[in-house]
């Protein structure tokens, strides 16, 4: 039987490991990557927990990852409009992934809420380990940024 | 705002608790600090042969051992070739102490002589010279047989050494991880951010170093014996350690080369010139081919900074600050500009518009 004084509490168990990959699988950071490598980068990733109206970050904060909502809901705004709520299986913050850069908008728990924080130590570590996959990966997240910068752009255009 | 929520002073407070966790560590682990820094060293020198292996589908754990393998035999083959010849050169060093000191005394005493001609002034440098030589001699001396000594200790750090190399090749991430894992969730991306950082530029800086003091080493030994300086071997690779201690490190070592070069018998003025001319060699060597392409932007430390924090770190921790001097003032210096730039934006963030 595991000793549940040395076992480590923030370790996540195989049932919600398998949640986590599945979650980040149906997302298109990890379209045409094998299951079981999504897993095993799933298994170096970060639980947190967060308590409703909880700050997850600011905007101007520097970001060190990109960050999955495994159970709850997250706010984000940007100067007090809203921009989205995102639910179970949502991501947000993967600019974090591609370059240091400071986070553009606010978010926050509106529930309790259960988040996966991405970093990009583990992609930069999970690059070294498998370079082919990590290249699929670099494109996917290529996609993904240019598809959330023309729908800015369009939203600019339509309030223009 | 008053003052103390200033940004400056709420990044002094939390950088000082940083130093102060640092400083109570190496405190506790005070007594296995070698082992545990050589370790640290060895793992950031060959987890990029692990992954190499790891990446062509060999399993975790036997690339580490793979990799330890071939460090031990190495170093076995290291021992039974180079070790001989070095102790050998050990031996004629502190048989030639007392050569050195005499020859140094000789120098110093005729150079007060001149100067006492020069100013006119009745100066007793023989007696000067005198205590100080006997001292640096009986210091010399001291440490040497210290060296024999510490054989002991050696042979401890050569059994702990491949035990916590193995370990950290295979764990430190995990327990990494764990560890980063305490921190509150308001801390936790910015923990993670000082974390990358910082154990890049001291991965890099580590990695580039320890190729530096090698290719330096080789340069050396090669160079002294070409020009027929006494124990080539020794003298190079202690040129190499020394040259992990930036600016100083080769004043050093220039110093004791003319020492080595002094006490030859007969004495030869061209070996004195030309073991100069080989360190100043290798350092140019150093400054335009080795440390532009290995060592560049490793750690990005303004001279004075270098300088002054190597000797106040080696007045404090003594030998082994010496050495951590600079790569401490690096990591210290990315963990404070990351504490402030977030001070800032909080305090950015709590201040009203128009305010």
């Amino acid at each position: 039987m595991a000793n549940v004084f040395w076992s480590n509490i923030f370790r996540k168990g195989d049932s919600e490991l398998q949640v986590i990959t599945q979650l980040w699988q149906h997302t298109p950071l990890f379209r045409d990557i094998p299951e079981r490598h999504t897993r095993a980068l799933c298994a170096t990733m970060h639980l947190r927990d967060f308590k409703a109206d909880e700050i997850i970050f600011t905007q101007g904060d520097q970001g060190a990852g990109a960050i999955l909502v495994l159970d709850g809901e997250v706010r984000v705004s940007a100067d007090k409009t809203e921009l989205a709520l995102l639910g179970n299986g949502d991501f947000f913050g993967e600019i974090a992934l591609a370059a240091p850069e400071r986070r553009t908008a606010d978010a926050r728990a509106t529930t309790r809420s259960r988040l996966v924080y991405f970093l990009r130590q583990d992609l930069e570590e999970w690059i070294e380990h498998e370079p082919r996959l990590g290249a699929r990966f670099l494109l996917n997240l290529s996609a993904t940024l240019a598809q959330r910068l023309f729908a800015a752009n369009k939203l600019i255009a339509r309030q223009a | 705002m008053t003052w103390q929520q200033s940004p400056h002073i709420q990044t002094f407070k939390l950088f000082a608790l940083v130093v102060a966790v640092c400083l109570g560590s190496f405190y506790l682990i005070s007594s296995v600090l070698i082992p545990v820094i050589i370790s640290f060293t060895l793992y950031a020198l060959f987890q990029p042969a692990v992954l190499y292996l790891v990446r062509h589908d060999l399993n975790h754990a036997l690339s580490i051992l793979i990799v330890l393998v071939l460090l031990v035999f190495a170093s076995a083959l290291m021992i039974g070739f180079a070790l001989p010849a070095l102790i050998e050169q050990v031996s004629l060093l502190q048989a030639k102490l007392p050569q050195i000191v005499k020859q140094l005394e000789l120098l110093l005493t005729d150079y007060g002589h001149r100067l006492s001609e020069r100013i006119g002034a009745d100066l007793d440098v023989s007696e000067i010279t005198l205590s100080v030589l006997s001292k640096s001699s009986s210091i010399g001396q001291a440490a040497l047989i210290e060296v024999s000594n510490r054989l002991i200790n050696f042979v401890i750090i050569c059994i702990l050494v491949p035990f916590l190399t193995y370990y950290l090749l295979k764990d430190f991430k995990r327990v990494r991880n764990d560890m980063m894992n305490w921190l509150p969730n308001s801390s936790f991306e910015l923990g993670w951010l000082i974390y990358y950082n910082v154990s890049t530029q001291l991965q890099s800086y580590t990695r580039g170093v320890m190729l530096q003091s090698l290719i330096m080493a080789t340069f050396c030994s090669i160079g002294f014996s070409i020009i027929g300086l006494d124990i080539p071997l020794l003298m190079g690779a202690i040129t190499g350690l020394f040259n992990l201690v930036p600016y100083i490190g080769p004043i050093i070592s220039i110093v004791l080369a003319l020492l080595v070069g002094a006490a030859m018998t007969p004495l030869d003025p061209a070996v004195l010139y030309l073991s100069v001319v080989v360190i100043i060699g290798a350092q140019i060597f150093d400054n335009v081919v080795v440390i532009p392409s290995i060592v560049a932007n490793a750690v990005n430390l303004h001279p004075v900074q270098a300088i002054l924090g190597i000797i106040i770190f080696g007045s404090l921790f003594g030998t082994v600050g010496i050495i951590l001097a600079v790569p401490a003032i690096a990591a210290g210096k990315i963990v404070f500009k990351n504490i402030y730039a977030d001070m800032a934006n909080a305090s950015l963030r709590a201040t009203p518009a128009g305010a």
